[in-house]
């Protein structure tokens, strides 16, 4: 048995206030501390709010800020994920995370996935993280930290467990959005995440820890729903929506082995098959290599043949191989035939 | 799991309060909670503690008393009844019940000298002139709003609350409001809500029988309604605008669908022409930051709440 109790900071941090977001992490790691938790985690931005946009340069620190430097010396003998707005050397801009542990600023995630869509215009104030590593913890597992949209997209979660991750953290700012009857919850976003998580959890065999803010930015409100998940896809734990609070939550590490055990599904990854694939992949999109489910006749690097539209698409060679002749005004359309061999890139 | 769609809300007679599309049915317990903690997030974020709603005597101010009331309890909410000389008596009779039920401040604030003083009365002209007598009725509804929205603000400042809008996503997307009229406001609780979720969510938080039920009317004339003057019904426009933007079906899909195309045509130049009164008027772009441009703060930030 290896226990371990979590506690969820499922908070309301206020926006652009640093130093209020900071006394308010400081007095809940003391009372996880007091409550018997060896891993505390809080949300996405819980130090600085989350709707920043120009506030996002005011508020951002260091790796070697003394108030990120003071937050993890209050985490000895204490595992703790935090976020906040965080300024690389060369001043760029990210939303990070940070294990500290035992005193030290143990590892930094850097948002992989920045969404810049619908709601959301986080590309505009910051710089997409490169790095995706899980992390060897004070907790006898490996911990894999990603921050809300990272697990949008399959692979950040299998590429933690590959690496050696035994508990996947997501830290998130979720807006409550698309209110219906038809969904589980009566909210859309939480439905997704619900099931996000359990399908993650089963498929890596870990435990998932999903910490979501509450409280209001602006227009949007957090729905909480903070969750742990266990390996087996069940859930051990679910925050109240919309409630602020300190939730603790028992686990058993010894339920990832059991599991792993009994579902293997981690040994039968085929990293080595989804790199080869992943490799002709990203050479087909680039033009690189012809594209085995391209329209035939089109360019490499592009899905479609040039049909008969009107005017000649740029980047398209006719039949004459590469001479331009333009269709005037008034001139009919060339149809350009389909190019049977596939020059290569810069081929004239 | 999809959960059943709830029977729709009946009244002391046992039949529907109203009409229910089953794509717009929204969970109303969740709804409350969040327009709660947004309430409250917009007034603590402000360094405010209190509320102003103009009370017409309709289904949409009277929900936006009840949550509001519910957020920051009604001792901090005051409601205005703001009638003209033409009003329905029966809108402020509504009004009425409602104040008394929520135990809320309340006062009357008569706007007909206020608009009379303008287009003048019988024969004599107001700050108008002559031509201010023949206006139409469309110019006397938007100056009627304008007026309001005056002495809301003024009433933000003598009762120290923020004003809290009223108006409903049906009629902000085919743009039917006043610009800067009934529009105005600090905050929207329920500017994301088609008039069908409104119902739903007035039933459930106990706005009265009879305001439920009323055809919708902007009152600015006697016996008007929306439905009328539009030329189409709430459920049917609701259901259209949700899979036209909500759910971006396309002109052809939604005539699938079984509206027709000359309804959706017409809807959807409605939505178009009203575009500009959903937004902030642009600013001419010269300096190096323009608000709202590349000056993107957050309305609300450290330093940025009263006192």
């Amino acid at each position: 048995v290896q226990p371990l109790r979590i506690a969820l900071a499922q908070v309301a941090p206020r926006l652009g206030d640093l130093e209020s977001n900071l006394a308010r992490h400081h007095e809940l790691l003391g009372q996880a501390r007091d409550g018997g938790a060896g891993l505390v985690v809080f949300p996405e931005l819980g130090l600085t709010g989350y709707q920043l946009q120009d506030l996002a340069a005011e508020v951002a620190m260091r790796l070697d800020d003394p108030r990120l430097s003071r937050l993890a010396s209050a985490t000895t003998g204490l595992s703790a994920v935090v976020s906040f707005v965080e300024e690389s050397g060369d001043h760029r801009l990210f939303i990070a995370a940070a294990l500290l542990e035992d005193g030290e600023v143990r590892h930094v995630h850097r948002k992989l996935y920045l969404p810049t869509y619908g709601l959301f215009d986080e590309r505009r104030f910051f710089s997409p993280g490169d790095v995706l590593r899980a992390v060897p913890s004070r907790l006898g597992v490996g911990v894999g930290l990603g921050i809300c949209e990272d697990f949008w997209h399959v692979s950040t979660p299998q590429i933690l467990a590959l690496d050696g991750a035994q508990v996947l953290v997501n830290v998130s700012s979720s807006p409550g959005r698309d209110l219906a009857m038809s969904s589980e919850v009566g909210l859309g976003t939480a439905s997704s995440w619900r099931t996000l998580m359990r399908t993650y959890a089963q498929l890596t065999t870990s435990f998932v820890v999903f910490c979501n803010r509450v409280g209001v930015d602006e227009s949007i409100s957090f729905w909480g729903g903070s969750e742990v998940i266990g390996p087996g896809g069940g859930s051990v734990f679910s925050a109240p929506m919309f409630d602020e609070g300190l939730f603790l939550v028992d686990v058993d590490l010894a339920d990832v082995r059991r599991e792993r055990i009994a579902l293997p599904l981690l040994r039968d990854e085929r990293p080595e098959l989804v790199s080869r694939e992943w490799r002709r992949l990203i050479a087909e999109r680039a033009g690189l290599a012809p594209d085995s489910t391209a329209e035939e006749g089109a360019e490499d690097g592009l899905d479609v043949a040039a049909g008969a539209a009107p005017g000649r698409p740029i980047g398209f060679r006719g039949a004459g191989g590469g001479s331009s002749a333009p269709a005037g005004p008034a001139g009919p359309p060339e149809r350009a035939a389909p190019a049977k061999a596939r020059p290569k890139a810069g081929a004239a | 799991v999809t959960r059943a769609t709830p029977a729709i809300p009946v009244g002391a007679d046992g039949t529907p309060l109203f009409e229910l599309p089953a794509e717009l049915a929204i969970d109303t317990d969740v709804a409350r909670r969040v327009i709660g903690g947004f309430v409250r997030g917009q007034l603590r974020q402000a360094g405010w503690e209190r509320a102003v709603v103009g009370l017409s005597g309709g289904i949409d101010s009277a929900l936006v008393a009840y949550l509001v009331a519910e957020a920051i309890g009604p001792e901090r909410l005051r409601c205005v009844l703001m009638p003209y000389s033409s009003s329905s008596p029966a809108s402020r009779a509504d009004a009425e019940t409602v104040v008394a039920d929520l135990g809320c401040a309340s006062e009357v604030v008569e706007i007909s000298p206020m608009v009379d003083g303008f287009f003048g009365t019988g024969e004599v002209a107001g700050a108008a002139g002559p031509e201010g007598l023949a206006a139409s009725p469309l110019r006397r509804g938007n100056f009627a709003a304008r007026m309001r929205m005056a002495v809301l603000y003024d009433r933000s400042v003598t009762w120290g609350g923020l004003v809290v809008g009223t108006g409903n996503k049906t009629e902000s997307l085919i743009g039917y409001t006043t610009l800067f009229g009934d529009s105005a406001c600090a905050f929207n609780p329920i500017g994301d809500l088609y008039k069908s979720q409104v119902r739903q969510v007035a039933a459930a938080i106990g706005v009265p029988e009879q305001v439920i039920r009323k055809a919708p009317s902007a009152d600015l004339w006697p016996g008007q309604t929306d439905e009328a003057e539009a030329g189409f019904s709430y459920p049917e426009l609701d259901r259209l605008l949700f899979w036209r933007i909500d759910k971006r079906r396309s002109v052809e899909e939604v005539v699938a669908l079984g509206f027709d195309a000359a309804l959706v045509e017409r809807v959807d130049r409605m939505v178009a022409t009203s575009e500009f009164k959903r937004q902030v008027p642009p600013i001419a772009k010269l300096g190096p930051r323009t608000a709202g441009v590349d000056y993107l703060y957050p309305r609300r930030r450290p330093g940025s709440a009263r006192g």
